[in-house]
């Protein structure tokens, strides 16, 4: 086995878990940016969308429909709760309700995909046409983690180019900057926002989605992935989404290149990473701080 | 003038009354105590990472009450099964527990997923007044280091896995291993002992890998499997950190070039990864196929109340535990912890996975040693471990308070 092509696998296997992490990060750093909610609910709105997307994958035998359906249903279900609750909460200043009530969401959510799917475990699995594997520099390296990869930076370029070259984009950027200007100016910022929180889900459920094939859609596997998401928010910056993708990637490779070289530390690099983070730039590395 | 104690109509009636209620007692008060079921807690994981477990567990506790209920209880009482929800936190264990004594009145405790979970309950038993019999628990501390008179482990422990997993390796054809385990005391307890006993037959071990607890990306272990020349890789993964291994390492196609020996083949895991757990060999808790009457008639009851469901390896050890534990509760005759501690040292049963010692020294239940290998099969919907090698309980249970073998 060469290094070179050593090298270049741990380097896709990390950009492979980065992209898993961008969709669930993304999201979050969008309600937080345009809302000011960290949503605890997001991790359980993932593993909502694994679930969804391998019912979809079983009704229509397509791994495709699921990469459509699970969003769709997921950030419906996003842009109603956002729609039923959290809207009564926008005058409070206390960012104390906007935990509680994401809590009891992800409480709630854990508890019906408990009750409607049950506790085993499932898997679709992947289509035959991302099984398989390819050789990079004699190393192999499943096609499935290069669809990832690729989906990844797809989607990055999508909604970075619908934030800076689309209207409504454009009225996200301004909701976030100055929202009572831009409602003065006659623009519906409710329905931004429902919009907003509504786009965020629907990134974590096609994230979701995307990795049940690697770990199998089961009950809590949301809990760890959020804290990584968490963490990402905090090293780009909170609301930045450039900062969201660039954290995504460091930390993919933090967690790659720390499990293999330094086992033991695998967990406390992200740490320590975030940490060396908020001591050089408080707000994040794209971040403002408040 | 004497007077004859005279016997009116009233007194008469007083004795009457009197004597036909001294009679009356004994039948009534034994009505009461066959009415009084005996409780038993199950502090188990219905919520979080392990809720599939605690889910087995309760499954198997409502066919067991269904089942020993119908042939008329134990002692002619009722069985009843209180749940209570751990999370898996050692902390929220121990605070159920304290709950199932204290407020529901059992001093029985079973059905506790995490070894974590259980070695925080071992110091609190004699303070409830609680008996605790282990259906999955497999940190060999607990019957070793950790060991406290209250605490019996019907089922396999992670040493005795490995040990029936190295006992086979012996004449198998990989000379070269690599290990990977779950950073947890279940994890680390089990490749300690298959690295002893890996070594102890003259194979070689080139490394080990400890995954932190609830990893979920395997790509960097799976490239160091790969890179180190091993022809066999140990796994002492269990649940969701196994079916995300094998999802993985079967997409890198690892399977092709590395065979997997597995600490615990779950019927979950096998359902789950389909066509791709074919090969997949491993040491098994519960053998599904182990052809004794015992076992049929649990397969066959299982199936029918589940509707085909295939029983797991915790619903199979569940099973074993209780009926361990109803043999002890009848040889006693009473549920009474300290009575029921007596009986079950050095109980000899036939469960369904065989022949079972709870040895008086450690309360380690001998149990035999299955390897298995994934296979399809005509009579079940799913792939299932064939039983491939079955070792007798004496060579497969650790020496007295250890987790080593000196045999």
């Amino acid at each position: 086995m060469s290094v070179l092509g050593f090298i270049l696998a741990q380097c896709l296997s990390a950009l492979s878990q980065a992209a898993i992490l961008f969709f669930i990060a993304c999201g979050l750093t969008l309600i937080f940016g345009i809302m000011r909610i960290v949503n605890f609910a997001h991790g359980v709105i993932f593993m909502l969308g694994a679930y969804v997307g391998y019912t979809a994958a079983v009704w229509s035998g397509s791994f495709l429909v699921s990469l459509i359906v699970a969003p769709i249903v997921v950030g419906a279900v996003g842009m109603a709760f956002e729609r039923i609750f959290l809207r009564h909460l926008y005058g409070r200043r206390d960012g104390g309700a906007y935990l509680m009530l994401t809590f009891g969401l992800a409480v709630v959510l854990s508890e019906l995909i408990r009750l409607i799917w049950g506790a085993q475990p499932l898997s679709s699995g992947i289509p035959d046409a991302l099984r398989g594997i390819v050789i990079v520099l004699d190393q192999p390296f499943p096609l499935y983690r290069l669809f990832l990869i690729a989906l990844g930076i797809a989607a990055a370029i999508a909604v970075w180019q619908f934030l800076e070259r689309t209207r409504a984009g454009l009225l996200i950027r301004a909701v976030s900057q100055n929202s009572e200007m831009v409602h003065a100016l006659g623009t519906d910022v409710d329905l931004v926002r429902t919009g907003v929180f509504g786009l965020g889900c629907a990134m974590a459920a096609l994230g979701g989605v995307l990795a049940a094939p690697l770990v199998t859609a089961f009950l809590g596997m949301g809990t760890t992935v959020v804290i990584d998401a968490f963490v990402i928010v905090i090293i780009g910056g909170m609301g930045s989404f450039l900062g969201s993708i660039i954290g995504s990637v460091l930390v993919g490779f933090v967690q790659v290149l720390g499990a293999y070289y330094f086992q033991d530390l695998a967990l406390a690099f992200m740490y320590f990473l975030m940490l060396i983070v908020l001591v050089i730039r408080p707000g994040g590395l794209l971040g403002k701080e408040e | 003038m004497l007077t004859r104690p005279t016997a009116t109509r009233r007194t008469i009636l007083k004795g009457a009354s009197a004597a036909s209620a001294l009679l009356a007692a004994p039948a009534y008060l034994r009505q009461a105590t066959a009415a009084t079921p005996i409780k038993i807690g199950i502090p188990t994981v219905i919520t979080g990472g392990y809720a599939l477990l605690g889910s087995q567990v309760m499954r198997t506790c409502k066919l067991v009450k269904k089942m020993t209920d119908a042939k008329g209880g134990v002692l002619g009482q009722p069985v009843e099964f209180v749940y209570q929800d751990t999370t898996g936190d050692p902390a929220t264990c121990v605070r159920k527990c304290q709950e199932l004594v204290e407020r529901d009145n059992c001093h029985i405790l079973t059905g506790v997923i995490v070894s974590s979970e259980a070695a925080a309950m071992l110091p609190k038993l004699e303070e409830w007044n609680a008996i605790f019999i282990s259906h999955g628990n497999g940190d060999g501390r607990l019957t070793a280091e950790l060991f406290v008179p209250r605490f019996f482990r019907a089922n396999t422990s992670a040493p005795m896995g490995a040990r029936a997993l190295a006992l086979y390796l012996k004449d198998a054809p990989e000379k070269k291993f690599i290990a990977v385990a779950s950073d947890a005391a279940w994890g680390r307890s089990s490749n300690a002992v298959f690295e002893e006993q890996i070594k102890k037959v003259g194979k070689d071990l080139v490394d080990k890998i400890y995954a932190p607890v609830a990893n979920k990306d395997y790509s960097p272990y799976i490239t160091k499997i790969l890179q180190s020349g091993a022809q066999g890789c140990y796994v002492a993964l269990q649940g969701d950190e196994a079916r995300a291994f094998y999802s993985q390492a079967t997409q890198y196609g690892l399977a092709q070039r590395v065979q997997f020996f597995t600490e615990i083949v779950a019927q979950a895991d096998i359902k789950v990864l389909g066509k791709d757990a074919i090969g997949l060999m491993g040491s098994s808790r519960y053998p599904l196929t182990y052809d004794i009457p015992q076992n049929k008639a649990f397969r066959e009851a299982f199936m029918s109340e589940y509707k085909n469901e295939i029983p797991d390896w915790t619903d199979g050890e569940m099973f074993q535990a209780l009926m361990i534990l109803f043999a002890a509760i009848e040889k006693a005759g009473s549920p009474e912890p300290m009575k029921v501690v007596a009986a079950m040292e050095d109980l000899d049963v036939t469960s369904v996975k065989g022949p079972i010692l709870m040895r008086k020294c450690d309360h380690q239940g001998e149990n035999q040693g299955f390897v298995v290998k994934v296979a399809k099969s005509d009579k079940f919907a799913e792939p299932i471990g064939e039983i491939v090698k079955v070792y007798p309980r004496e060579l497969n249970t650790p020496d007295c308070r250890s987790s080593s073998f000196s045999k």
